[in-house]
């Protein structure tokens, strides 16, 4: 019998299926939100420590840059103050001595906690600590995820500069780069935009919203990105993207900035609703379902329904 | 009485005859063109009511809207790959060397009055246009439409269909953004797959290895002149067939195979169908003011080293795109020569089998049934148990393959990681078309076995005898469930107030609903 | 009259305006009527307001707002016109054969069979001539026509540009110091004084990867094609040719944009996911003295997709 009742009312059933799909893509599409949840899945080993990474050999990152991005090392004075910080968020994982062997790997309460799994901090910059802070991706929610995810950040950013300080003074010399700067006077756009779809667009796409790449790894959107946190990605690398030093230039790096955080971050849509940035594929379902979907609707009422 | 002049109206309008000005016209026109009986037949002209009827004209009408916006469209665009200096308003190209097809896009888009609009409603009404012709499809082919004498007309179709997704895909690719020139990549690497001649091909549409100088303005000339023709050329032959051979229509109460039952061409179907062209055209029209569609000034222009990620094609290509991204690795290499099956087969051999499965179904089905009658009467889908749950098999396969095209956008918005995503498609191409064969062969026999399937439901009174025995009774027509239906009459070409002097054969019928 | 005999006579008829045909759907015409008069009314407004917007170069959502709900509603009226306020039939017509009768069909055979095949039967030499004239025409007409659409493909497909002792720089002609690139940095390359034609940068792009601070053999018998760590491969896909830009740092993979095929930057990019048949091909590399990078060699196979002649 139910069988019977859909006959009658396949053509109603249509018409809500239609409209409903149409609705709850466009709340899809308008809430394309920032990932929030974590994967609960250990799929990836976090991976090879970065304090082998070397910068420049003369100690400066700029290649060829002239101010546009100025990068200040945090001040030594604050390493006390961050030692507290580091001790109570990061040493479960990273170590007491932000070597990468974690603190409590002997406690039972921190059994998913594996020595080898987290990155040795010494040395990487304290561009790269106030990157990893203030995106909210560490402290990280749980021992071993894919890969960590943006969060509003549990420390403010004097706190995230307290312990970048601390993290300094664990080495010799502080680790490279420091924290950046960057000055988006004067910047151009154009560059900025072609130098983006030269070297971002592949992961990130060229709208920005980022998508999902190999072994359930992804490359997050760039919506809600403040300036300085891009060029911190840029010149460290953060996670499993690429690092870009001397074949970016201070003025380049400046230039994407300025793009990122003008166009992509705010882009133009003459044309009416964006459609989430998600190009033909979002453009097709509404075209099918508002397009052919309003219009077979249509003719349901231009025609007969015997 | 000759020299008395003709002067008042009246006189004039008597001297034109029981029909006045429009009358003389008409028989002007006769004099010299004898249109006066086609004509009168054509304004009688049947056209079946049912609503599935009008799927071909959300074709037919984005069609037209297609030309129009297009033909604006052609006044701005400049079909060249010459390298200008880009100096418009939109400030991340500013500066910027790219070729005059893009830029003359960007400035059609920003800096001609209303040319958003027209570039916007032009690419809607291009996905309109194939999903009717989808849709408009599969009405035909579930109901047997296509069935004699109609072979050719469905095959016109077809040709259509493909024509509409060739020409789809060469607008798409005019721009020259970042996001079409990935597109055009593709396909000349799929050309170039072709065993033996797909070099020479290659080479022969591009004018050389890719990317070339002469891409853009031979799609431009295929895009706006050559393919339109012969599109222009197979809708008027779809309709010539269509008028000749007259409408299918519904089995029903007064409906044979030897008669049409609608509303006559004149002037009942010309006002719906005069206005269901108004509202395709309002439908692009808002969607073009309000779902902004490729947005290439976001997308830069093409530059052979320049990629992003999450490309996909136009939605009526998708189910390439998916297929050339499940396909194995499968690469054939031997005597010093190459086949790409990864390529050749996903690309080229599946959509050729689909398309010549679709060109040979109305053969095979005669064949195969030897069914050689004419039919006009259409069947319900679920009286061809076979036939439909077939269609639905190689729908369900497609709408797969279309699926497996968006793999990356699947995995970033369900959070799986990409290479599951990517199996769990593969596995469901392969199973969907007999899970869609199976199912729907099921529910068609289900349908079939259901008593007055069409009817309204009567409920059942179930009442216990003496002995204890429960017995289902079926409740009394409701009088309600009875109304009064009309027996179609030819179209009358007179109304009259006057006593009833020829009767029409008008009767009435009762219909149980 | 008599040449009009054999054909269907024209039919007259005649319906009584009180005929249940000719009334309306509607079962409130007048009601209807001002309905449909409203829509038009506001259609007629919106066309006069979209007139307004392109007068002031409003933006473009209004000018298609007011054009489309012109439409929409003029659409409606025009509909709900025909569908509720005109004669509501239903109506009739008949299906004529149009099939021909026996001896008219036999007719037509007979003069496409008997007099058209007939004269070709009786001079069969020169219908065979006009044939094979026919036929060399139309291939000689072919052959010319498409060789003039573009060249030979020979071996264009086969070959880049790299040669033995080309720099390595970036598109925007910078040669880079084995000092320039941190390990991680990727960087899409050309041969020297390629870097600015668009058809060498398809077929020469080549990315450029650093991903160890010591010489680097991704394979067997490519001892020294990575010097401090820098590789570099072919960035076009061999499965469709889309440039692989999509490079992965920690899982050392170059993904390809398009169809996802993934390939091990340390093993050779041999393909470990996804429909590229091929590893991309590798560039040896080397140091000039002063530690700029330049090519050892030119690539050993042909880069990009498969096709026929690929050997």
């Amino acid at each position: 019998m139910p069988l019977t009742a859909l006959k009658n009312r396949t053509a109603w059933m249509l018409v809500t299926m239609i409209l409903a799909s149409s609705f709850v893509f466009f709340i899809g599409a308008a809430g394309a939100s920032p990932k929030e949840s974590p994967y609960t899945t250990s799929r990836y080993n976090a991976g090879t420590p970065n304090s082998s990474i070397v910068v420049n050999k003369d100690g400066s990152i700029t290649a060829y840059g002239n101010g546009a991005i100025i990068y200040t090392l945090p001040k030594t004075s604050l390493a006390a103050l961050g030692q507290a910080l580091y001790a109570t968020n990061c040493a479960a994982c990273h170590g007491d001595k932000a070597n990468g062997v974690p603190a409590h790997s002997s406690d039972p309460r921190y059994a998913n906690v594996r020595a080898g799994n987290y990155p040795n901090l010494r040395g990487v910059g304290s561009a790269a600590v106030m990157f990893w802070i203030t995106s909210g991706r560490m402290p990280a929610a749980a021992g071993t995820n894919v890969q960590a995810v943006r969060r509003p950040p549990r420390l403010t950013y004097t706190q995230a500069l307290e312990v970048a300080a601390y993290i300094d003074s664990l080495t010799k010399t502080p680790g490279l780069p420091y924290v950046p700067n960057v000055n988006l006077k004067g910047g151009s756009l154009s560059t900025g935009a072609s130098l983006y779809a030269l070297n971002c667009a592949a992961c990130h796409t060229i709208t920005g919203d980022g998508d999902a790449l190999a072994s359930g790894t992804y490359a997050p959107s760039l919506r809600n990105v403040p300036a300085n946190q891009v060029v911190e990605a840029i010149r460290t690398g953060p996670g499993n993207m690429p690092r870009f030093t001397g074949n970016l230039s201070d003025r380049q790096v400046r230039d994407i900035v300025k793009y990122v955080t003008g166009y992509i971050q705010h882009p133009q849509n003459p044309g009416g609703l964006g459609l989430g940035g998600l190009g033909p594929v979002a453009e097709g379902f509404v075209g099918l379902a508002l397009g052919v979907g309003l219009l077979c609707l249509a003719a349901f009422w231009v025609g007969e329904r015997q | 009485m000759s020299d008395v002049a003709i002067n008042t109206k009246r006189e004039k309008k008597a001297q034109l005859g029981r029909y006045g000005k429009v009358g003389h016209v008409l028989n002007e026109m006769d004099d010299r063109l004898g249109v006066a009986k086609g004509g009168k037949t054509f304004m009688d002209k049947i056209f079946p009511d049912h609503w599935s009827f009008m799927l071909g004209e959300i074709a037919l009408y984005s069609f037209v809207i297609l030309m129009l916006t297009g033909i604006f469209l052609t006044l701005y665009y400049v079909p060249s790959q010459a390298v200008v200096l880009y100096k418009g308003s939109y400030l991340p190209l500013h500066g910027l060397h790219v070729t005059e097809a893009y830029a003359s896009s960007i400035n059609l888009t920003f800096a001609v009055r209303g040319g958003l609009l027209m570039r916007q409603m032009h690419h809607w009404a291009c996905d309109i246009f194939v999903g009717s012709i989808v849709v408009h499809m599969c009405r035909v082919f579930f109901t047997g439409a296509f069935r004699k004498p109609r072979e050719l007309n469905w095959s016109i179709g077809l040709t259509l269909l493909t024509l509409a997704i060739v020409n789809g895909f060469l607008g798409y690719s005019l721009p020259d953004d970042l996001v079409s020139g990935t597109g055009i990549r593709i396909a000349y690497s799929i050309i170039l797959s072709i065993p033996v001649v797909g070099t020479h091909v290659a080479f022969w549409l591009f004018g050389g290895n890719f990317p070339g100088t002469v891409i853009i303005s031979r799609f431009y000339i295929l895009h706006v002149l050559i393919i339109p023709l012969v599109i222009l050329g197979l809708v008027g032959g779809h309709l010539g067939l269509l008028v000749r051979q007259k409408h299918t229509q519904f089995k029903g109460e007064g409906r044979t195979e030897k008669n049409v039952v609608g509303s006559p061409m004149f002037p009942i179907f010309m006002a719906k169908t005069t206005g269901f062209l108004l509202l395709v055209g309002g439908v692009t029209a808002l969607l073009g003011a309000f779902a902004q569609i490729n947005p290439i000034w976001q997308f830069g222009p093409y530059d052979p080293e320049k990629i992003s990620y999450a490309v996909q094609p136009d939605w009526y290509m998708g189910f390439l795109d998916g297929a050339l991204r499940i396909f194995p690795a499968w690469s054939f290499h031997s005597f010093g020569y190459t086949i790409p099956l990864e390529v050749t087969i996903p690309a080229v051999v599946f959509p050729g089998i689909v398309f010549t499965l679709g060109y040979l179904w109305p053969t095979l089905e005669r064949k195969y049934t030897k069914d050689n009658e004419l039919h006009n009467l259409l069947d319900f889908p679920r009286d061809r148990p076979k036939r439909t749950a077939a269609g639905a098999g190689i729908l369900s396969m497609l709408f797969m393959l279309f699926i497996a095209s968006s793999t990356d956008v699947i995995a970033n918005f369900m959070h799986i990681s990409l290479n599951e995503v990517l199996l769990i498609m593969r596995v469901l191409v392969i199973i969907s078309p007999f899970v869609g064969y199976i199912v729907t062969y099921y529910i068609c026999k289900e349908l079939q076995g259901v008593d007055g399937a069409s009817q309204r439901k009567t409920p059942n009174i179930v009442t216990r005898t003496a002995t204890g025995e429960y017995v289902a009774v079926a409740a009394p027509k409701n009088v309600n469930d009875q109304h009064v239906e009309l027996e179609a009459v030819p179209v009358p070409n007179y109304v009259t107030s006057d006593e009833v002097v020829e009767a029409t054969t008008s009767g009435v019928r009762t219909v149980e609903r | 009259m008599s040449e009009h005999e054999h054909r269907t006579p024209v039919v007259f008829s005649t319906a009584h305006e009180n005929d249940p045909h000719m009334q309306p759907a509607a079962n409130n015409p007048d009601g209807m009527e001002r309905r449909i008069a409203l829509l038009f009314v506001v259609a007629f407004l919106l066309i006069v307001a979209f007139g307004y917007c392109y007068w002031v170069n409003a933006k473009a959502w209004t000018l298609g707002a007011t054009m489309g709900g012109a439409l929409f509603l003029l659409g409606v009226g025009l509909v709900a016109w025909g569908k509720y306020l005109m004669p509501k039939g239903p109506f009739v017509e008949e299906r004529h054969d149009f099939a021909s009768s026996d001896e008219e069909r036999e007719a037509f055979a007979a003069t496409i069979v008997e007099r058209g095949g007939g004269v070709v039967k009786r001079r069969p030499v020169l219908g065979g001539l006009l044939g094979a004239g026919l036929g060399a025409f139309s291939i000689a007409a072919l052959f010319p026509l498409l060789g003039s659409l573009g060249p030979r493909p020979k071996d264009t497909l086969d070959k880049t540009d790299w040669k033995a002792g080309d720099y390595l720089v970036d598109i925007t002609g910078r040669r880079y110091n084995v000092n320039d690139m941190a390990i991680g940095s990727i960087l899409t390359v050309f041969p020297e004084g390629k870097n600015d034609d668009p058809q060498a940068q398809n077929q020469d792009q080549v990315v450029l990867i650093r991903i160890s601070d010591s010489d680097f053999t991704t394979q067997k018998g490519r001892e020294n094609w990575g010097p401090s760590g820098y590789v570099a491969y072919s960035k076009l896909c061999t499965h469709l040719g889309c440039p692989v830009g999509l490079y992965e740092k920690k899982l050392q993979m170059l993904v390809c944009p398009c169809h996802q095929s993934m390939f091990d930057v340390r093993n050779g990019a041999i393909p470990n996911f996804g429909p590229a048949p091929r590893p991309l091909p590798q560039l040896p590399l080397k140091l000039d003295a002063n530690g700029y990078i330049l090519a050892r060699d030119g690539f050993n196979q042909p880069v990009g997709p498969g096709y026929w002649e690929r050997k």
